[in-house]
């Protein structure tokens, strides 16, 4: 029988899909009976998409500011460059 | 076909970029950072991923000189972010010794008794969306520092199969594990997040 523990180690690949009809049965009933169970993978898949959500984030201003200061830089090293006549 | 606006605005942009235009860089860099970004940190963790983005564009004032246009600026962009990650990534392959034989988390699987059930079960349902999750700067923060903390492999494993569209083959190639190594890297990523956002909610601490 499939016990808590076996169901927390094939969690991942239940919530993927990865699991055969005949492997996911066993999870399905053993969720029906455990509410323990039935929270774990709730909350597992809730990281999962928090993990999404915070991934595609945007960049801070002064992360920009950086960029363009490092930019102004190299733009100055190569007309320096250039001047010199490369 | 629709010659658009922006097609024409491209062009006059990339001119202005050869021409080492501070201004057209300027511009370049608020318009094209987000989306390059977004392409680093599906390989990288987030203080990494910015480097990466910073270390690029100091690499396109020389190269842009030699950008022919055969695809698109933001393209051609993306690409350099991907190909920087991907050699940053296998140079700091040999970092990490996940061990495979194991795939629950020591920490979670101290919390299962001897006949497997739990012992100390999760406690907190997540309620909240993650996006409502999201706006909580303090969580952010927390799982920025647990995203970097986590071994290099797993947070690529994560972040790659989130961004390829669990496309399993594309991200092993990538990683040059097996698919059964994949399936560990990807589920103990995961349970170290879970375990980090319940120790947050519960005690507000990260
Ligand atoms: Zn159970």
């Amino acid at each position: 029988m499939l016990m808590c523990r076996d169901l927390a180690e094939i969690a991942s690949d239940y919530i993927d899909g990865e699991l055969s009809a005949r492997q996911n049965l066993p999870v399905k009933m053993h969720l029906t009976m455990c509410q323990d169970c039935r929270t774990f993978i709730g909350n597992l898949r809730a990281s999962t998409r928090l993990m999404q959500a915070h991934s595609s984030g945007h960049p801070d201003e002064e992360l920009l500011r950086r960029i363009d200061a490092r930019i102004s830089e190299a733009l100055k090293t190569r007309r320096t460059r250039d001047n010199d006549g490369e | 076909m629709v010659m658009s606006v922006r097609e024409d605005s491209e062009e006059r942009l990339i001119t202005l970029l050869k021409a080492q235009d501070d201004q057209a860089f300027h511009e370049a860099v608020s318009t094209y950072t987000p989306g390059m970004l977004a392409v680093a940190r599906f390989y990288l963790d987030p203080s990494t991923a910015e480097e990466v983005v910073q270390d690029c564009w100091v690499t396109v004032v020389d190269a842009i000189q030699k950008f022919e246009g055969r695809s698109g600026l933001k393209t051609w962009l993306h690409r350099i972010v991907a190909n920087r990650c991907k050699n940053k990534l296998r140079a700091g392959k040999r970092e990490v010794a996940t061990d495979f034989s194991e795939v629950l988390e020591p920490e979670l699987a101290k919390r299962f008794n001897s006949a497997r059930r739990w012992d100390v079960p999760p406690k907190l349902r997540f309620h909240e969306s993650a996006d409502t999750l999201m706006e909580n700067g303090a969580l952010s923060d927390c799982l920025d520092k647990h995203l970097s903390a986590l071994p290099e492999t797993q947070r690529s494993a994560l972040m790659l199969y989130e961004a390829h569209q669990h496309q399993s083959e594309d991200v092993c190639n990538i990683l040059d594990v097996s698919a059964s190594n994949l399936r560990v890297l990807l589920h103990r990523a995961r349970q170290k997040i879970f375990l980090m956002v319940e120790t947050f909610q519960e005690t507000g601490e990260c």
